[in-house]
């Protein structure tokens, strides 16, 4: 029997794969019982309805993915109401995104989903601006993750994981100030900044001109952050980026994840998922190799 | 909702721009009502990343087909794909047109808008509607059906000019109870403003970029009046058949 099973902070997963923020959603629960997923994550939410971001929204390019969804949520008290009820009642970790304004709405938010029951985690989506600090994003500034990070960790007892942009100088930094800050885990990597042009209308793709490029071409950029990060923080890494098959999801975890979340080829094979946790425990059943030992292993 | 992946079983090509894939499905075929689509994307083609969506075309009993135009690299690697070659289809999705019982119907198609609206015209015949079926193109290779009222771009088939050039003086002569429509944004703008004067019930099949096609990433978010407000839905799965008045 091939032992797969990991901890991220309070919660245990049957298995290591995940899915991406924002990528995923209950209706895949049409396709295949996704229960059998080590974690749910589900699109960020927050405090009040989002209506998202003008259309186009969606423009492929050579080797990747450029969204600008603009976080289109109903609300933490819509969320409550209608996806929470059919979340909770899946058989797996609960982990629920979440993104606010300001320190104080994440807060907010927090406070909304700590009376709710059969959530296991939070994901800090920390890729947005704080309206506080005019606009800067909270995930670039290490004074602003380290007071978000611990007053989250104040108000829950659940699981907080940290997601970081890898639009920065230094992700070692930005992380070991999360896990200071006492962060259960990290994931990486948020989309990275991209852009595409209509060379007839000269226009960009994407209504809203810069957006966040994901998708097999982000794939290496993942990955050294993953690795960089693995070296410099103790908690687990969840890691992301390109992941579309076994193989991608298996260097990931060499370079240092202990799960592995997939985003853009869910829309291109809803059942990936699937077909990675498979795939894994053929690898470590072939290389006959423990999954613990397989993580941050590197050869030089 | 199924994802499956699938041999071509049939292939037909029609002319340069516009081929026909056919794949045999039971399930999928069974769940298939007209104006839903699916996501198709060969399983050896890499790139394009993305699967594209496609209207049902034809169904008979557990054959469904798709009626494709080459555009750029996707619809181009379908068009190269041979019988048994397999793809990955991912559907039915999206809502599908309303139909209603024993009406006067008016279905108004332009280039391959033509492709829901022909799965369609099965669909109202079943219910007793009586259906006239108006069809514009740019030019002979855009017509796939004879017995239609046919306008081109060049006169090369049917009646020169627009569709939209007869759908007034049809409307204005014919007590009709439905629109149907499919096709370019300036055509569909058009039959809008047209139907809007006779106070018809008008059904407007969107095309937007997708990337999940199931409701799950809002990508493909439409802009789209509810209760005197505009609001954004999802063409996947809210659409991709809209009331056509509501289109802001
Ligand atoms: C619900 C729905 C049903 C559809 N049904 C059919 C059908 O039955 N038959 C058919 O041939 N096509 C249909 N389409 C359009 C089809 O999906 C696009 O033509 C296809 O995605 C283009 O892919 P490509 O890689 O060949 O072209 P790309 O390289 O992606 O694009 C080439 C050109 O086509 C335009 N384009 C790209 N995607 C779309 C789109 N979704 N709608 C309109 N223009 C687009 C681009 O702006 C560009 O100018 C449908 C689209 C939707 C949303
Ligand atoms: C359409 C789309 C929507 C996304 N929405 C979110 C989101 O709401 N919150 C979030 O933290 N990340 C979001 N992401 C980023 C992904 O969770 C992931 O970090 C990124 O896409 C890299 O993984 P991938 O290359 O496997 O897609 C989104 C990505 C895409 C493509
Ligand atoms: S394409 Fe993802 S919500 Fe419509």
């Amino acid at each position: 029997m091939i032992d797969f099973k990991i901890k991220i902070g309070k919660m245990l997963w049957k298995n290591p794969v995940t899915v991406a923020s924002g990528t995923f959603g209950l209706e895949f629960g049409e396709l295949f019982d996704i229960s059998q997923l080590g974690a749910i994550v589900t699109k960020t939410v927050t405090l009040h309805p989002k209506q998202g971001n003008a259309p186009p929204r969606i423009a492929e390019t050579e080797a990747g993915l450029l969204n600008s969804i603009g976080l289109q949520n109903p609300g933490i008290e819509n969320f409550i109401k209608t996806d929470l009820h059919e979340y909770r009642i899946i058989d797996t970790n609960l982990i629920v995104s979440i993104s606010a304004d300001s320190i104080s709405q994440f807060g907010e938010v927090i406070q909304e989903l700590e009376r709710q029951s059969g959530i296991d985690g939070y994901e800090i989506n920390v890729s947005c601006p704080n309206v506080e600090s005019e606009g800067i994003i909270f995930g670039t500034d290490n004074k602003t993750v380290f007071k978000l990070v611990s007053m989250i960790k104040k108000t829950t007892e659940r699981t907080v994981i940290v997601k970081l942009t890898p639009n920065l100088t230094s992700i070692e930094n930005i992380a070991r100030v999360a896990e200071n800050a006492g962060a259960d885990a990290i994931s990486l990597i948020n989309t990275v900044y991209g852009m595409a042009i209509d060379i007839e209308t000269r226009k960009p793709k994407i209504k809203n001109v810069i957006a966040g490029y994901s998708g097999i071409g982000i794939k290496p950029i993942a990955l050294q952050n993953v690795f960089r990060v693995a070296k410099v923080v103790k908690i687990p890494i969840i890691g992301m980026g390109g992941i579309r098959n076994t193989n991608d999801a298996l260097e990931f975890i060499i370079a240092g994840a202990t799960a592995v979340a997939v985003g853009t080829q869910n829309f291109v094979n809803p059942l990936s998922t699937l077909d990675i946790i498979q795939g894994l425990k053929k690898y470590l059943d072939e290389k006959k190799v423990q999954y613990k030992d397989l993580i941050n292993s590197v050869n030089f | 909702m199924f994802y499956k992946v699938l041999p071509i079983v049939e292939k037909e090509v029609i002319n340069n721009k516009y081929f026909i894939i056919t794949f045999t499905n039971f399930e999928m075929a069974e769940q298939s009502c007209p104006g839903q689509f699916f996501k198709l994307k060969g399983l050896e083609q890499e790139f394009p990343i993305l699967p594209r969506p496609f209207s049902v075309f034809k169904k008979e009993d557990s054959k469904l087909s798709f009626l494709i135009k080459v555009v750029g690299t996707a619809t181009k690697n379908l068009s190269q794909l041979k019988i048994e070659e397999r793809v990955a289809l991912l559907g039915p999705l999206g809502n599908g047109f309303q139909i209603h019982n024993g009406k006067k119907v008016l279905i108004v198609s332009g280039g391959i808008g033509y492709a829901p609206l022909n799965f369609l015209r099965d669909g109202l015949n079943k219910a007793d509607n009586e259906i006239t079926f108006f069809h514009g193109g740019k030019n002979a290779n855009d017509v796939f059906s004879k017995n239609i009222r046919i306008y081109t771009e060049d006169g090369s088939i049917g009646e020169k000019g627009l569709v939209t050039d007869g759908v007034e003086e049809f409307l204005s002569q014919n007590q009709i109870d439905v629109v149907y429509t499919c096709g370019p944004e300036n055509m569909l703008r058009k039959v809008k403003e047209i139907c809007e004067g006779f106070k018809t019930k008008l059904y407007m099949s969107m095309e937007t970029v997708m990337a999940c096609g199931i409701g799950s990433c809002c990508g493909c978010a439409i802009k789209v009046e509810e209760n005197g407000k505009p609001v954004y839905k999802k063409v996947c799965k809210d659409g991709p058949v809209f009331d056509g008045y509501k289109i802001v």
